[in-house]
């Protein structure tokens, strides 16, 4: 009996172990593999390059234009992912006293829809030939520019895209956090006279520190294999990969260019990017261990 | 005065609510247009002669039922599985006490931020030694377990009080019908807003299909939508209007339906 009930947490834990262990430990380790090797994808024999592919990672100036390019992701994701639905729900929370389940409700419908459909009605809605936001600017006499021929504005189109789905999301994650500060800290404030953007910066802001970084973190990391849809749908990388970013380049490089070797120490110098972030959640938003 | 001042902060909220739903309005608006019409009126939300052709040429280019089953099929298998995988990996962390229980959870936890481009190499050539290249069973067998689902669930449960698991493990209660007959019914709402969730999620999922879904008769419904878009410019929007008119009918179904659930549920995983 006793021993039984060693062994039975494990079994549970069984099926959600070995998924874990074949489709993401062995892949991992078995990416880091390849990243040492130059191959196809397809030919019998890989070649030993040593670092090659490293070195080549942050040598070549596709390479070094495509890790600009996420950086530029990164800065605008966060200011459209994080920052605008943060202010918003500050709105919601402490200016307005009407409606708010309803904008939740709203706010939320694109959540509901796929990335190919968003990055189809944004590229009819942006088209700077014949869509209707370049036929309002000819009418009120300003060009559209044609984002298309510009890397930097397409990944400012990319971005807007991935945040019309993600807004609501987001926009709700952070409204549940400000919702669980109490009560009476901020009827005190109010008695007191205290200004409101005082009582946010002051109070506010800080108490709800853990849920905006955990909101954070998941807006570079998720938000960077997010714009992958509309990249590949819209864009496909150009112009001259002018909007590709880390994941989509690995991509591009493992199933169209088929360098194997290329992708995989991409795809591993992306990993430790994103451990880095793992490592800041851990650190401030799961705070003391959960089970000690 | 204090009554306008609220009505000014209303101002933004609502130019997002527009921000948010004007594109969608469209995009069904113009499903009912002919291509002519749709270059014609640009701007007009109520076509001037409804007409359903875009739905008929579509009907006739692919196969909408299967393209529909695939997509359900798959979805269907990601969210059984994730529910399974992850209501069980809840209740072991929730009630039993185990060695290095907590580096476990962090593993899991941890799974969320594993990119998919360093899973995608091998996991492709997993699916394709197994033979399952261009079928659904190949995109949802590497995705049948999900750490968020166990987050959420693990958060429910400590809702439970724990004494009420002990009193019950002392009697002698064999696990099988503690789970059925007191974890599952209190969990209901989680399961069903996580399940939502889960379903909605693969239902518009594109990037690892793509990588496995090549032959068309094997197609999801975002992968036969992406054929209908060129990068080139040469979209026949309407077309595509109605396929994606199509597609969000099972997703916005779910929301009204399970509206509330949903919203919860999310509100719960970010809460630690």
């Amino acid at each position: 009996m006793h021993n039984n009930k060693k062994i039975l947490p494990f079994i549970y834990l069984l099926p959600t172990g070995i998924l874990l262990t074949i489709f993401m430990v062995i892949p991992i380790i078995y990416t880091f593999y390849l990243s040492f090797f130059d191959w196809n994808l397809i030919a019998p024999t890989k070649d030993f390059v040593g670092m090659r592919n490293y070195i080549e990672v942050f040598t070549d100036p596709v390479n070094q234009k495509v890790l600009m390019n996420t950086f530029f992701y990164i800065i605008l994701l966060l200011v459209l992912n994080f920052i605008v639905p943060y202010v918003i729900s500050l709105i919601v929370k402490f200016f307005i006293k009407r409606m708010q389940g309803a904008y939740k409700i709203i706010f939320f419908i694109p959540s509901l829809f796929s990335l190919v459909v968003g990055a189809m009605i944004f590229s009819w809605l942006l088209n700077p030939v014949s869509g209707p936001v370049a036929f309002l600017f000819r009418e009120s006499g300003f060009v559209l520019p044609n984002w298309t021929n510009s890397g930097g504005l397409a990944i400012v189109v990319i971005c807007l895209i991935t945040n019309w789905k993600v807004f609501g999301y987001n926009f709700i994650l952070l409204l549940t956090g400000l919702g669980s500060i109490p009560k009476n800290i901020v009827d005190a404030t109010t008695i007191d006279r205290i200004p409101k953007w005082r009582m946010i910066w002051n109070i506010v802001l800080p108490m709800n520190k853990s849920i905006a970084i955990y909101v954070l973190i998941l807006t570079i990391v998720q938000g960077l294999q997010y714009v992958f849809t509309p990249i590949n749908v819209i864009t496909t990388g150009g112009p001259y990969y002018g909007s590709s970013n880390v994941l989509y380049h690995t991509y591009l490089n493992a199933f169209v260019l088929y360098k194997t070797g290329n992708a995989s120490a991409l795809a591993i110098t992306t990993f430790l990017i994103f451990l880095v972030l793992l490592y800041l959640e851990i650190r401030f938003v799961e705070g003391r261990s959960r089970y000690e | 005065m204090n009554r306008k001042k609220n009505a000014l902060w209303h101002l933004p909220l609502m130019i997002i609510g527009i921000i948010a739903l004007l594109p969608v309005v469209f995009m069904i608006s113009n499903s009912f247009k002919t291509l002519q019409e749709s270059y014609q009126s640009i701007l007009s939300l109520i076509p001037n002669k409804p007409t359903t052709i875009n739905y008929t040429t579509l009907n006739h280019q692919v196969n909408l039922a299967r393209l529909a089953w695939n997509t359900f099929f798959m979805a269907t298998l990601v969210t059984l599985g994730k529910l399974f995988t992850g209501l069980l990996a809840a209740y072991a962390f929730r009630y039993y006490q185990f060695k290095h229980k907590n580096l476990i959870y962090l593993l899991f936890v941890a799974t969320i931020f594993v990119p998919f481009t360093i899973v995608m190499i091998p996991n492709y050539l997993v699916i394709a030694k197994l033979n399952l290249l261009n079928s659904v069973i190949g995109v949802a067998l590497p995705q049948l377990c999900d750490a968020t689902g166990i987050m959420i669930f693990l958060k429910t449960m400590e809702k439970i009080p724990g004494s009420l698991f002990d009193s019950l493990k002392i009697d002698d209660i064999p696990n099988r019908r503690i789970f059925f007959n007191i974890v599952l019914p209190i969990l209901k709402p989680s399961i069903i807003s996580v399940g939502a969730m889960f379903f909605i999620n693969s239902w518009n999922e594109y990037v690892w299909p793509t990588l496995i879904l090549k032959d068309k008769s094997s197609f999801t419904l975002p992968l036969a939508l992406q054929n209908y878009i060129s990068s080139e410019g040469g979209t026949n929007f309407p077309l595509a209007m109605a396929l994606s008119s199509i597609m969000i009918v099972v997703p916005l179904i779910i929301y009204l339906i399970f509206q509330r659930y949903i919203l919860n549920s999310i509100s719960n995983s970010g809460l630690k």
